[in-house]
């Protein structure tokens, strides 16, 4: 099913909108997640996706039909919540059936698609128990095979992993993105996490403060950031800033400090040790941490630090001199007052011949 | 030298604790030993073990030449007021608890604070003004009268420790079972209601307590020996004016305490939660 | 809540568009209106129009004829020179304060001394179990047991001590009939305190007392700087809320001495009580109740201005 929000605002009180003017188009089984921090609306968002919400302005548009007032039993949709929601006082198979009861299907059929939904998420064997029986992970699956066993046009998922640990955050992720991609169903994924973001979803849209600040593929958003918001909040380790002037000194550029307006910003993988870059910088070395495949460096340039990778060898005292270097294209230069991104060659300033 | 020393405060607490708590559990002793006995020596060692005492169940009891009403009526109105006072409370209750915690409604704040203030009213100083409006909507004298008139009085405090359970339901379920295919409605009673269930259990025992001990509103309102009840019985035997027959009346007490002793002794644990939540009286 | 035109392009896929309004209206106040509909009938008949009431009845001198006959200040007036009243006020004043100081006193220690002193939890739970039974027993039951103890003959708790001792039986409750009042509330109300102090001492975590023994504190100090300050504000509220019930109840007197002998252990509301259901004077007792419902009243925002109660109250989150 594809979905539209045309100019979404939602506002609770007078003092301002949880979400502003939000406008997004998501395609039939594609899989968009919703990334920010806290607060800034897509936890709303979602909610008006689900119809527990009524947007305050603008329409939802589900394959073209404007869904505003549509409660949400009407909208056929299943989602999963962070704290799962499983009803406490019913067994996984009677949670898994519970949307099918509502939706009068026989209670033969019910309990056969309910038993194929927990094979599904591979729960067959635990039907029986009480949620309060289950651990984190059984709880999450129990929670997606309710909300997929009525075969909704769209899925939602409300930080579905943050409540896992690591390991299991990842395995989750990888069976819900298979899951996703084998029933074909639009799927909506908010999530503060920006790693679980660009795994596993088609499209990212960034937002913060009510407002949608980039919406794109994740490779994009870790390529092209246009506004610094997105440049620092996606990759780790984060993007090094630093302000200043890049100069052409003949064939390669060279980078001068001072307190502009600009921000160049260069991804720890980009940089390196060395000067096989085209633009070069001076920098003393003030930490170096093993990683044990590599070694992480950082180290200051100017008064900002910069952490980039160095070979597992690398060793360096703190304040030892060195040159690193990073490729111009992989350089982004950012506005500092607006955050918006500029094109690099712009940016440029001959350096006067000394 | 040292686990002798860090001892003392301990025992002293036992011997203070002891001495302070055991004429309680004495005089329930004695309510119980009394109700057998024509006699106690001292008046606290049993003598003369009987079930004179106790001829209430079967005869009717006369006093100075007056009929009392039989126990059984007075039992039966008492169970009637009780329980017709749980359901009441709680079906009133549950239903304003909800929406004071969960619906957003013009007024919600207005309403919120009344409650609040009514939970902490002293309700017993409107009795005049309740004698009058029960007097014109002819209810004086009426079992009916009096529940609703207690119901009244306990159900801001009602409403609000119900409120408290629904609050502590966390939204995701019920937007769950919205999601999932029902109705506010449908939600509200397949999902919310059966969450909350032991709360709504506690109230409904503190309920049922509260109107059998009820004394001072059935003393007031209730007239006529058709409507007696069990406190207003033993307080007629009470305020007899001739010498006090306390076999009879601490047989008469035990039998009025069963329902009481049974619940405490059955569901101490969760009284003293909804106790701590705000019971109000002294 | 919708913008109209949102409302009319919403037609083809629900299906239900024009009920939509009605539906709208329905869920902004029918739900509500349904659910809370019984509460506010109750309520308004037995709270709020009393409270009306009194306020008018206070300026009437309604008596057992019923008739309204508004009389202006009057009886504020015979308040003001009835011979009764200062005594009633002074019982009053010592029925609250010596009752409450016991019901904390009490309240208090029990809480200490089954929560902190005895180490074995059981051992604190059945205690405090026991002192929620005269709580829980039916006034007239409890009160049976006091008239017991106090029993003029020979059979009363207190005179077969006395016997013992070889004292000639006496009649308490007429001698000091003010004693037995507080004495039989204050350990009504110990239980109450009780409660909510051992709660917040239970509250207090474990590694603080640990903490406290290592700095080398005494028993004594541990007692005035930590649990005390920790059941500070449980104290604040204990005491106010039984302030406010002592001021305004009366049953377990009524039951006990009736306020006598004579007026010794009359106090305002039961003076009210007595004046409307006894002496017919539905008008007088209307007023006196009045001054009572004022001063309780008083109390009541002092108590939330303490303790707050905007905080209680929170939002919906489904539209």
């Amino acid at each position: 099913m594809k979905i539209e929000l045309k100019q979404v605002t939602k506002a609770f009180n007078k003092q301002g909108n949880a979400v502003n003017d939000l406008s997004l188009t998501i395609q039939d089984g594609e899989f968009v997640a919703l990334l920010g921090p806290s607060g800034c609306g897509k936890s709303t968002t979602m909610l008006m996706l689900a119809g527990i919400y009524k947007p305050t302005d603008g329409t939802i548009y589900f394959d073209n039909e404007p869904i505003n007032h549509v409660e949400p039993k009407d909208r056929n949709i299943g989602m999963v919540f962070q704290s799962y929601a499983l009803y406490p006082h019913m067994t996984v198979l009677e949670n898994i059936m519970f949307p099918l009861k509502q939706m009068k299907v026989p209670k033969s059929e019910r309990v056969f698609r309910a038993h194929a939904a927990a094979e599904q998420v591979q729960l067959g064997h635990l039907t029986a128990r009480k949620p309060s029986e289950l651990s984190g992970g059984q709880q999450q699956r129990v929670a997606l095979a309710r909300a997929i066993v009525k075969k909704p046009r769209l899925l939602l998922l409300d930080e579905p992993l943050s409540n896992l640990d690591a390991r299991m955050k990842i395995e989750m992720r990888e069976e819900i993105r298979h899951l996703q991609k084998e029933i074909g169903i639009t799927t909506v994924m908010v999530t503060h996490d920006q790693e679980e973001a660009m795994t596993i979803a088609d499209r990212v849209a960034v937002m913060k403060d009510g407002s949608l600040i980039q919406y794109s593929t994740p490779m994009d958003l870790y390529n092209k950031a246009t506004n610094l918001f997105v440049a620092q909040f996606i990759g780790t380790p984060p993007m090094n800033f630093i302000s200043g002037d890049l100069m052409k000194l003949g064939e390669s550029y060279t980078f001068q400090e001072n307190q502009q307006s600009r921000l160049i910003g260069i991804r720890p993988y980009d940089l390196k040790l060395g000067n096989q870059g085209n633009v070069i910088m001076n920098a003393t070395v003030s930490l170096v941490e093993p990683l044990g495949h590599s070694n992480l460096v950082s180290a200051r340039i100017g008064d900002k630090l910069v952490r980039f990778f160095a070979d597992a060898s690398y060793r360096a005292d703190r304040g030892t001199p060195i040159v690193c270097s990073a490729d111009l294209q992989k350089i982004a230069v950012f506005d500092k007052s607006t955050g918006q991104s500029i094109d690099t060659e712009h940016c440029i300033k001959e350096a006067f011949a000394v | 030298m040292k686990t002798q020393k860090s001892r003392l405060p301990s025992m002293t607490a036992y011997v203070v604790l002891g001495i302070i708590t055991l004429p309680i559990i004495l005089m329930y002793i004695w309510l119980l030993l009394n109700s057998f006995t024509t006699q106690m020596k001292y008046g606290v060692i049993p003598t003369n073990l009987t079930l004179d005492n106790w001829q209430f169940i079967w005869s009717d009891v006369v006093i100075n030449g007056t009929e009392m009403p039989s126990i059984w009526t007075a039992t039966l109105n008492s169970f009637l007021f009780a329980g017709s006072l749980t359901i009441l409370e709680l079906i009133i209750g549950v239903m304003a608890g909800y929406a004071l915690s969960r619906l957003n409604f013009p007024g919600r704040q207005g309403l919120l604070k009344t409650t609040m203030l009514l939970h902490a009213f002293p309700s017993v100083a409107l009795l005049i003004a309740v004698f009058y409006i029960l007097n014109f909507l002819g209810l004086f004298d009426s079992l009916w009268g009096v529940i609703l008139v207690k119901t009244a009085l306990q159900i801001p405090m009602t409403a609000w420790i119900i409120k408290g359970f629904f609050d502590d339901v966390s939204w995701d379920v019920e937007w769950a079972g919205l999601i999932d295919g029902c109705t506010r409605f449908k939600v509200w009673y397949t999902i919310v209601i059966p969450l909350i269930k032991p709360g709504i259990a506690a109230v409904a025992i503190f309920a049922f307590l509260a109107g059998w001990s009820e004394f001072l509103l059935l003393y007031t309102f209730i007239l006529s020996d058709e409507n007696i009840t069990l406190a207003a019985y033993l307080q007629k035997l009470m305020s007899n004016p001739n010498v006090i027959n306390y076999g009879l009346l601490s047989a008469v007490s035990i039998f009025y305490m069963i329902p009481v002793l049974l619940f405490f002794i059955f569901t101490q644990k969760s009284l003293m939660q909804v106790n701590a939540t705000g019971g109000k009286g002294v | 809540m919708g913008k109209p035109n949102v409302v009319v392009s919403a037609k083809k896929n629900t299906g239900n568009s024009n009920p939509n309004r009605i539906v709208g209206f329905l869920q902004k106040w029918g739900l509500p209106a349904v659910l809370l509909g019984p509460f506010l009938i109750l309520i308004t008949i037995f709270f709020i129009a009393p409270v009306v009431l009194i306020v008018i009845l206070a300026f009437t001198n309604m008596d057992s004829s019923m008739v309204w006959d508004l009389n202006g200040l009057l009886n504020f007036k015979k308040m003001a020179s009835d011979p009764n009243l200062s005594e009633i006020m002074l019982n009053t004043v010592f029925y609250v304060t010596l009752t409450l100081s016991l019901n904390i006193f009490l309240g208090l220690s029990l809480a200490l001394l089954t929560t902190y002193f005895i180490k074995q939890e059981s051992v604190g739970l059945i205690i405090r179990t026991i002192w929620m039974l005269p709580r829980i027993s039916p006034p007239v039951v409890y009160i049976l047991l006091w008239l017991w103890f106090f029993d003029p003959s020979e059979y009363g708790v207190l005179n077969s001590l006395r016997m013992i001792f070889d004292m000639p039986p006496a009649n308490f409750l007429a001698d000091q009939p003010m004693t037995a009042i507080v004495l039989a509330n204050g350990l009504i109300g110990a239980s109450y305190g009780m409660i909510i102090f051992s709660a917040a001492i239970k509250s207090i975590p474990g590694d603080l007392f640990m903490a406290a023994r290592v700095d080398g504190a005494a028993e004594r100090s541990i007692i005035f700087d930590i649990i005390i300050p920790a059941v500070k504000w449980p104290l604040m509220f204990v005491t106010l809320w039984q302030l406010l019930s002592l001021l305004t109840s009366y049953e377990y007197i009524l039951l006990l001495t009736k306020g006598g002998p004579l007026f010794e252990t009359e106090v305002l509301a039961l003076y009210s009580y007595h004046k409307a259901f006894q002496s017919f004077e539905y008008g007088y007792g209307s007023a006196v109740a009045l001054v009572l419902v004022v001063i309780a009243l008083i109390c009541t925002f002092i108590f939330w201005r303490i303790f707050g109660m905007d905080k209680m109250i929170k939002s919906s989150r489904i539209e």
